[in-house]
C-alpha cells in the first residue's frame, strides 16, 4: 500500500506536450464572470423592441460605456443590412458574444441553403438547441431574441442559460430584471389593474391586456431604463433600442446617467 | 528540467483554430441527431455543473436555472386528467407565470397548440424540474415517435415512448439532469394510420401485439425511474396535490368531477406550495386524442371555491 | 424513536395542561417530555394559586413566552407543539401553532412535520368551522389515510383526544385500517 501512494505521489517526468499540468490541477476553475446590465423587450401588434444599456461592468469597475447588448442576427456583418431578426444577450459578455456569433452564422447558412430568410419561430427553436448543447458547460446568458412573425405580429422569445424557451409580450433580464418585470407586468400586461367601478371587492374586472402602440412602448422603455439606472449599479450611461417592423430595423440610441 | 522544457515548449497557439469538424459543426443550420454536447474542460464536469447551476446545494450559484412546479395526472373511467400549474422559479425570484408545462408529443405537425375543441391525437408529455431539459428531451421524443410512425406505419404506444426517455435518461445518469416528466396517451386500434396516408397497405393487423393498450400513464424521471400507473404527482407540490387526489380519487369519476378533481389539486398545491402558482393548464386525454381545457388565472378560481364552498377556512376574505 | 428503533409504538405524546386545554409536542427527545411537564406544572401552579382557569389564549401565549425565554438561553428546548382548548368562558374551541422557534399562530387546523405537507391542502379542501364532532372525526380518518398511503415510514397509529366544555377524553381510533392507494 505504501509503495503504490508512493508511485502516487512522486513527481512525473514531463516530456513535451504532455498534458500532466491539466490533468492534476484541478482548482479553481471558474469560467465565468458577470458583465452586469439589462435588457428588455415588448411586443407590439406589428412590431418589436429589443432594449439593453451600454455599460459593461466588471466587479465594481466600468469596463466600458458604449458595449451594445442586441445585435441584428443574419444580416450584413457591417451594417446588419437585410436582417429581420434581434437578439439581445446579457450576462457574461464573452458567452454572448459566441452566442450571437453562432446564431448569426447559423441564421445565414440556412439563407444560403434554403434561398429564404429564417422564420422567427424556426430560429427560437434553433437557438433553444444551440443554449442546449451547452447544457453541461452552459453560456452564462439571458437571451431574449425578437422579429416579426409569419402574420407579422411583433414575436417575442425569452431564454434560460440552458434554453429553455417561451414565447411572450414582454420580458425584462439582466441585472436589473428584478427591478423592470414588475413594472412590465403591470404597464404593458395590465396585471393587478382593475376596471373603475366594475365592482365591489372580489367583483372587480380586470383589466384586459391588448398590445400598445409603438409611442407608448417608447415611453415604458425609456421609463424603465431611466428608472433601473436611479437604482442599480450596474445599469447606466446609454440605452440602445432596436425597433422591428416591415418597415426594417431602427437603431437608436439614448443617453442614460453616467455615474 | 524536462518539466520546465515541456511548461515553455508547448505552441503558444495551439488551440486557436477550429478543427474541420468544429467548423462545420458551427455552420450547420439544423441541430445535430447526435447528441453532442459540450462539456467544461474539467475532471468532474458534473460537479463542474452542480456548483455552477445547483442553487439548492449553493443558493448564490452564478447560472440560476428555471425550477419549482406541482403537475399531475390520473386514469380514470373516461381517459386521463393531466393538469399543471405554470410558475417557473430561478432561486426566490419568479421568472415566468406563463410556462406551459403540459407539452404535446409525438406528431409535430399536430403539436401546436391552436385553440380548438376537436381532440388532437397523440401523446401529452408534463414539465417539472428543470424547464430545458423538459422542453429539449419531450421535443426529442418527439422525433422518435414521429420517425416510428414513418418507420412502422403506427403511432407509438405511450410504453415504447416512455421507455425510449427513460432509457435516455439512465445514459445521462450522473450528469446532472433534471426532471420528473409524466407521459399520458390514450391508444386504440384507432392509431393506426389509414392506408392511404402512407405509402404502404398494412396487410393485417393480426401481427401486431397489444393493438389495445388503452389510456396508459407513465412516470419518468431523471434518476431512470420508469413507472406505469393510475395517479401520479410530481414537484416540489406534489404532496399538496396528493393530499386533495387521493382522498377524492376513484376510478369511476365521471369526466366532468375528473377535470373539477385535478383542476381543485393543483389549485390546493398552488395555495400551499409558494413554488408553485400562477395559472392551471388543464388537459384531458381521450380515445380520439387529448382536448384542452383551459389556461386559467388561479386567483379567481380560488375566491370562487372558497366564497362559493367555504374552503380554505383558513383564509379570511375580509381584513 | 431511537436510530433505527421504535422503543414505544403507543407513547401519549400529549399532556393535559388544565381543565380544558392540551398540548401535543414533538421534537427532540428528552426535550420534549421536560417543557411540556414544566408547562403543565405552571399552569397548574397558576390555577392553585388564583382558583381561576387559564384560557387557551392565556396558556398558547405564556407557552410562547417560555419557548422564547428558553431559545435565548445556552441550551433551548427544540419542541415543537399544538396547544387545543376549550375557552371556559366564551366556550369557542382555540388551536394554537406553535415551533421551537417560538412563533405562534391561531390555526383551524394545523399539523407538524412531514404531516403538514399531505394533511393541510386536504384540511384546506374538507374543513369548515361549522363541523360537528362525527365529521371532524372522518376528516381526521382523511388525514391519517393519507399519511398511511404516502409517508414512507410506518408511524404506528395515532392517539386521538377531544376537547370539549367538558374537559379532555380519548376516544378509540381505529389504526389498524388498511388503506390501499389508487
Amino acid at each position: 500500500m505504501t509503495s503504490l501512494m508512493d508511485h502516487q505521489a512522486r513527481e512525473t517526468v514531463g516530456y513535451s506536450f504532455s498534458e500532466s499540468t491539466a490533468g492534476v490541477k484541478q482548482h479553481g476553475f471558474y469560467p465565468y464572470t458577470d458583465n452586469g446590465g439589462s435588457t428588455l423587450g415588448i411586443t407590439g401588434s406589428d412590431f418589436a423592441i429589443l432594449a439593453g444599456d451600454t455599460r459593461s461592468t466588471s466587479g465594481y469597475n466600468i469596463n466600458s460605456r458604449m458595449v451594445p447588448k442586441v445585435f441584428k442576427i443574419g444580416g450584413d456583418d457591417e451594417t446588419g443590412e437585410g436582417a429581420n431578426i434581434i437578439l439581445s444577450v446579457v450576462g457574461f459578455a464573452a458567452d454572448g458574444t459566441a452566442l450571437k456569433e453562432r446564431l448569426d452564422t447559423v441564421v445565414k447558412m440556412y439563407k444560403y441553403q434554403h434561398g429564404k430568410p429564417m422564420s422567427v419561430s424556426a430560429c427560437a427553436q434553433r437557438l433553444s438547441t444551440i443554449l442546449y448543447q451547452k447544457r453541461f458547460f452552459p453560456y452564462y446568458v439571458h437571451a431574449i431574441l425578437a422579429g416579426l412573425d409569419e402574420e407579422g405580429k411583433g414575436a417575442l422569445y425569452s431564454y434560460d442559460p440552458v434554453g429553455s424557451y417561451e414565447r411572450e409580450q414582454c420580458r425584462a433580464a439582466g441585472a436589473a430584471a428584478s427591478l423592470i418585470m414588475p413594472f412590465l407586468d403591470n404597464q404593458v400586461n395590465f396585471k393587478n389593474q382593475y376596471i373603475p367601478g366594475s365592482g365591489e371587492g372580489h367583483a372587480l374586472v380586470a383589466k384586459k391586456p391588448e398590445p400598445l402602440p409603438l409611442e407608448t412602448v417608447k415611453g415604458l422603455v425609456r421609463d424603465a431604463f431611466t428608472s433601473a439606472v436611479e437604482r442599480h449599479i450596474e445599469v447606466g450611461d446609454n440605452l440602445q433600442m432596436v425597433i422591428i417592423t416591415k418597415a426594417g430595423i431602427e437603431e437608436v440610441y439614448h443617453p442614460l446617467k453616467k455615474d | 528540467m524536462d518539466k520546465i522544457v515541456a511548461q515553455y515548449s508547448r505552441p503558444s497557439h495551439q488551440n486557436e483554430f477550429y478543427s474541420e469538424q468544429e467548423q462545420q459543426d458551427l455552420t450547420e443550420t439544423l441541430p445535430p441527431l447526435s447528441l453532442k454536447f459540450a462539456l467544461p474542460p474539467v475532471a468532474n464536469p458534473s460537479a463542474f455543473l452542480r456548483a455552477m447551476t445547483d442553487d439548492h446545494s449553493n443558493p448564490s450559484c452564478p447560472i440560476k436555472l428555471a425550477h419549482g412546479t406541482t403537475t399531475l395526472a390520473f386514469r380514470f373511467q373516461g381517459g386521463i386528467i393531466v393538469c399543471t400549474d405554470s410558475r417557473a422559479t430561478a432561486g426566490n425570484w419568479i421568472a415566468s407565470q406563463t410556462v406551459k408545462k403540459v407539452i404535446p408529443v409525438s406528431r409535430l405537425s399536430r403539436g401546436e397548440d391552436k385553440p380548438s375543441n376537436e381532440p388532437t391525437p397523440g401523446l401529452l408529455g408534463t414539465m417539472a424540474g428543470g424547464a430545458a431539459d423538459c422542453q429539449y428531451w419531450l421535443r426529442y421524443l418527439s422525433q422518435q415517435c414521429t420517425l416510428h410512425e414513418i418507420r412502422h406505419k403506427r403511432r407509438i404506444t405511450v410504453a415504447a415512448a416512455s421507455k425510449i426517455l427513460a432509457n435516455l435518461t439512465y445514459s445521462y445518469k450522473g450528469y446532472g439532469l433534471s426532471m420528473g416528466t409524466m407521459l399520458a396517451g390514450v391508444r386504440t386500434t384507432a392509431s393506426f394510420l389509414p392506408s392511404n396516408q402512407v405509402g404502404l397497405e398494412l396487410t393485417s393487423t393480426a401481427f401486431i401485439g397489444n393493438p389495445q393498450e388503452g389510456p396508459a400513464l407513465y412516470y419518468i424521471d431523471s434518476d431512470g425511474t420508469r413507472l406505469p400507473g393510475n395517479l401520479f404527482c410530481v414537484g416540489s407540490g406534489q404532496t399538496f396535490a396528493y393530499g386533495v387526489l387521493d382522498a377524492n380519487y376513484r376510478y369511476d369519476l365521471t369526466e366532468e368531477e375528473a377535470l373539477a378533481l385535478g383542476r381543485r389539486a393543483i389549485l390546493a398545491a398552488m395555495h400551499r406550495d409558494a413554488y408553485s402558482g400562477g395559472f392551471i393548464n388543464l388537459y384531458h386525454v381521450k380515445e380520439e386524442g387529448w382536448v384542452h381545457h383551459g389556461f386559467d388565472d388561479m386567483n379567481p378560481i380560488f375566491w370562487k371555491t372558497k366564497l362559493e364552498s367555504g374552503e380554505f377556512s383558513n383564509v379570511t376574505s375580509e381584513l | 424513536m431511537r436510530g433505527p428503533t421504535i422503543i414505544k409504538a403507543e407513547d401519549d405524546k400529549t399532556r393535559q395542561l388544565n381543565k380544558n386545554t392540551l398540548m401535543a409536542f414533538s421534537g427532540e427527545a428528552g426535550d420534549t417530555v421536560q417543557f411540556a411537564e414544566f408547562i403543565q406544572a405552571n399552569v397548574q401552579l397558576y390555577s392553585m394559586r388564583n382558583d381561576t382557569e387559564l384560557s387557551p389564549a392565556a396558556v398558547a401565549n405564556f407557552v410562547r413566552g417560555e419557548l422564547a425565554r428558553s431559545l435565548r438561553s445556552r441550551s433551548p428546548y427544540t419542541v415543537n407543539l399544538l396547544l387545543g382548548g376549550m375557552d371556559p368562558t366564551t366556550e369557542q374551541p382555540h388551536l394554537y401553532w406553535i415551533d421551537y422557534l417560538a412563533s405562534l399562530a391561531p390555526v383551524p387546523y394545523a399539523a407538524h412535520g412531514y404531516a403538514q405537507y399531505y394533511c393541510l391542502s386536504l384540511l384546506d379542501k374538507h374543513h369548515n368551522p361549522n363541523i360537528d364532532l362525527e365529521q371532524g372525526m372522518k376528516l381526521l380518518g382523511m388525514c391519517t389515510d393519507e399519511l398511511k398511503r404516502r409517508l414512507p415510514i410506518d408511524y404506528k397509529g395515532v392517539l386521538v383526544k377531544i376537547i370539549t366544555k367538558d374537559g379532555v377524553k380519548e376516544v378509540d381510533f381505529d389504526n389498524d385500517k388498511i388503506v390501499r392507494s389508487a
